[in-house]
């Protein structure tokens, strides 16, 4: 498991005047979970970008167990995200046309990370999510299901970390929860630093540690004592 | 990777069909204009080989081969039926025959000939046997008459306002197996037939050759005269005498190809030399005052070169096109992948390699377009065949198409410019920053 460092980063986009984002220094230790909150524009979609590697910080340093990843190239990049990284997105962005489990393998199977054991992995995943057919195709899933497919996907190749992006937001209160239940679950099980960014309460209500952004910087800052 | 191409095409069938399907038009358009073009050349050049020589009156080489050997209907000029008595007799000849036209039964011209004439340009009959009296004929593979069956000759086609011969109907006694020219659909008869229909020459048994006039010399100024031996060499100082005269012509005489006496005006004459310096001896000879010698060979191989300046036009209007729809598909390729950018940032977003990324689109793009190119090969060779059909059913000639080792190296670069082509919708999804195209 990896923990992450943060120090003096901030990141600018032309025409702006003030950074998108700015954190002089944060950490967070392996295994840790952590919610983001703030208004939207407060620079939560930035903060993911920069800390899955989607996006290159040019000042600063962001080190995932002490890999900087700014010194990644946009290949290498590429290869850690998929191994380090599970991402799910408030837009689920599965694939129409392929099942449930092709989905699930997708990214690893493009990364040629594909193994008999990982697709074992994948049924077993479906499973957990609470998915019977792992041949059904996804465009014809609930908007919960689906997510739940994302999921899964997401924890797949065992990833060190789980980020979250607004996992919720799409979804009804009934399938938000479920899908709240097992992210928290899977990361739990599997050991994995989670960082979720919502304004779900319901969701927010269930971590420890929070940070809220305001204007690229963390604003507050809540550690609550394990109940 | 395949399946993930494959689920995608199918979600986007319509315009994955639509990209294939025009690709496909362009590469058939310049595939059929490559194949027709080797097939007319091809298709005439076994059309010629029969005819070494053709010696006819002065006047145009191409319209001589065209009418000879094509058997495309013309007014050709005459020339002295001594031409021909002369080339038989010449030592450096094998042998020659001559050709008289002007009638026709439907579409089927009827070619007044000789024996020799039908032993050379065919080889042999399927059925039946070679005319041996005036009134039989012998037709070309592609006649659809039975045997046995009556042809009365009309001169001229019905669509130039011909008339109907009353002198002298033939019977079909045999036909000839195919030789892929526009013989096949033709009706010979004996040359004697012909010229004693139109009244010319001696009726040598019947004894009352002054009695010849025909009043054809009128009928041929109105009617649209296609080439025909009546250019009245032989009126016998009777051309007062306009009585509708149709004297009797026994189709049950024997032929005789001995000719007696002076023949009538010819428009042309086949002649096998003994040997290539012979023919062109003979050419030579026959290249000046009243007639023309030629080479079809040498005549087509003219005609090839205009030819072949018409199909690098086509071949230009053809890779116009084709780059045109190159330039339009890669145009809408790149719009796609613009409205896509979302979902291939997500593709790595989630731990796809950039490289991957590449993978597809690219491999994506190429089998559609590769699958257009293929298709459009099959489309092209289609549309030449039916091309070449046609002209078949049209005109008896033959033009065998088909590929050449040559368009392999075509087809090979028409998809390396297409496998360049589609690298570039790839190097853009490949440098397409994911994180911009996720934001938002």
């Amino acid at each position: 498991m990896i923990d992450l460092s943060i120090k003096a980063l901030e990141v600018t986009f032309p025409g702006l005047a003030t950074p998108a984002l700015s954190i002089d220094e944060f950490r967070l230790a392996a295994g840790g979970k952590l919610a983001v909150t703030g208004a939207s524009g407060s620079g939560k979609s930035t903060l993911v970008n920069i800390l899955t590697g989607l996006e290159r910080p040019r000042t600063g340093a962001v080190r995932w167990g002490g890999t900087d990843i700014a010194s990644l190239s946009e290949s290498r990049r590429d290869r850690w995200r998929g191994e380090t990284i599970g991402l799910v997105m408030q837009d689920f962005y599965l694939f129409e046309g392929l099942s449930a489990l092709d989905n699930i393998l997708l990214p690893a199977r493009l990364a040629r990370a594909a193994t008999a054991e990982m697709t074992e992995r994948a049924r077993e995943l479906l499973r957990i999510v609470g998915l019977s057919r792992p041949e059904q195709k996804v465009e014809t899933m609930s908007r919960g299901e689906m997510q739940r497919v994302a999921v899964a996907r997401a924890v797949v190749r065992r990833p060190a970390v789980i980020i979250a992006d607004e996992p919720t937001a799409s979804l009804d209160s009934e399938s938000g929860a479920q899908v709240a239940d097992l992210i928290m679950t899977l990361a739990e099980r599997e050991g994995s630093t989670l960082i979720v960014v919502s304004h779900d309460p319901a969701l927010i209500g269930r971590f420890d540690k929070r940070i809220r952004l305001v204007g690229g910087r963390i604003a507050a800052e809540t550690i609550e004592a394990a109940a | 990777m395949i399946r993930f191409i494959l689920a995608d095409l199918n979600r986007f069938r319509l315009g994955a069909f639509f990209i294939a399907a025009i690709v496909a038009l362009a590469v058939a358009l310049g595939v059929a204009v490559t194949l027709q073009e080797r097939a007319l050349r091809l298709g005439s050049a076994r059309a010629a080989e029969k005819f070494d020589l053709i010696v006819g009156a002065a006047g145009s080489e191409t319209q001589l081969v065209l009418s000879s050997v094509f058997l495309q209907p013309s007014a050709l000029p005459l020339m002295p039926g001594k031409v021909l008595s002369d080339l038989e007799a010449d030592p450096r000849v094998a042998w020659a025959a001559p050709i008289g036209f002007g009638d026709f039964f439907g579409s089927s011209p009827i070619v007044g000939t000789t024996t020799t004439l039908v032993k050379n340009i065919s080889a042999g009959v399927s059925e039946g046997a070679v005319f041996a009296r005036e009134g039989e004929a012998v037709i070309g593979a592609d006649v659809m008459l039975p045997m046995g069956a009556t042809v009365k000759p009309m001169h001229g086609t019905l669509g130039e306002g011909g008339h109907t011969h009353t002198e002298l109907a033939y019977t079909v006694v045999g036909r000839l197996k195919p030789t892929g020219s526009a013989w096949d659909k033709a009706i010979l008869v004996p040359i004697k037939a012909v010229w004693d229909i139109h009244g010319l020459g001696h009726h040598h048994d019947d004894g009352d050759a002054d009695e010849h006039d025909h009043d054809h010399a009128a009928a041929d100024q109105n009617a649209a005269k296609p080439a025909g031996t009546e250019m009245a060499e032989h009126h016998d100082g009777h051309d007062d005498h306009d009585e509708h005269d149709h004297h009797a012509i026994d189709p049950n005489e024997a032929i005789n190809e001995q000719w007696q006496g002076e023949l009538p005006g010819l428009p042309a004459v086949v002649v096998k030399p003994k040997s290539i310096a012979d023919a062109y001896k003979l050419r030579q000879q026959y290249r000046k005052d009243a007639t023309l010698a030629v080479f079809p060979a040498e005549v087509l191989t003219k005609l090839y070169a205009t030819l072949g300046d018409v199909k690098k036009v086509l071949s230009a209007v053809a890779g116009g096109a084709q780059l045109l729809v190159g330039a339009a598909l890669i145009l809408v390729i790149v719009m796609h992948i613009g409205q896509r950018r979302k979902q291939i940032g997500a593709l790595r977003a989630f731990g796809a390699p950039r490289e991957a990324v590449f993978g597809i689109v690219w491999l994506e793009l190429f089998g559609l377009v590769a699958a257009g190119v293929v298709a459009g090969i099959g489309l092209g060779y289609l549309a030449a065949r039916v091309i070449a059909a046609r002209l078949a059913a049209d005109s008896g000639f033959h033009m065998p198409v088909s590929f050449a080792a040559e368009d392999g190296g075509a087809l090979a670069l028409l998809l390396l410019a297409a496998a360049c082509l589609c690298l570039l919708p790839a190097i853009i999804a490949y440098r397409q920053p994911p994180a911009s195209a996720l934001r938002g």
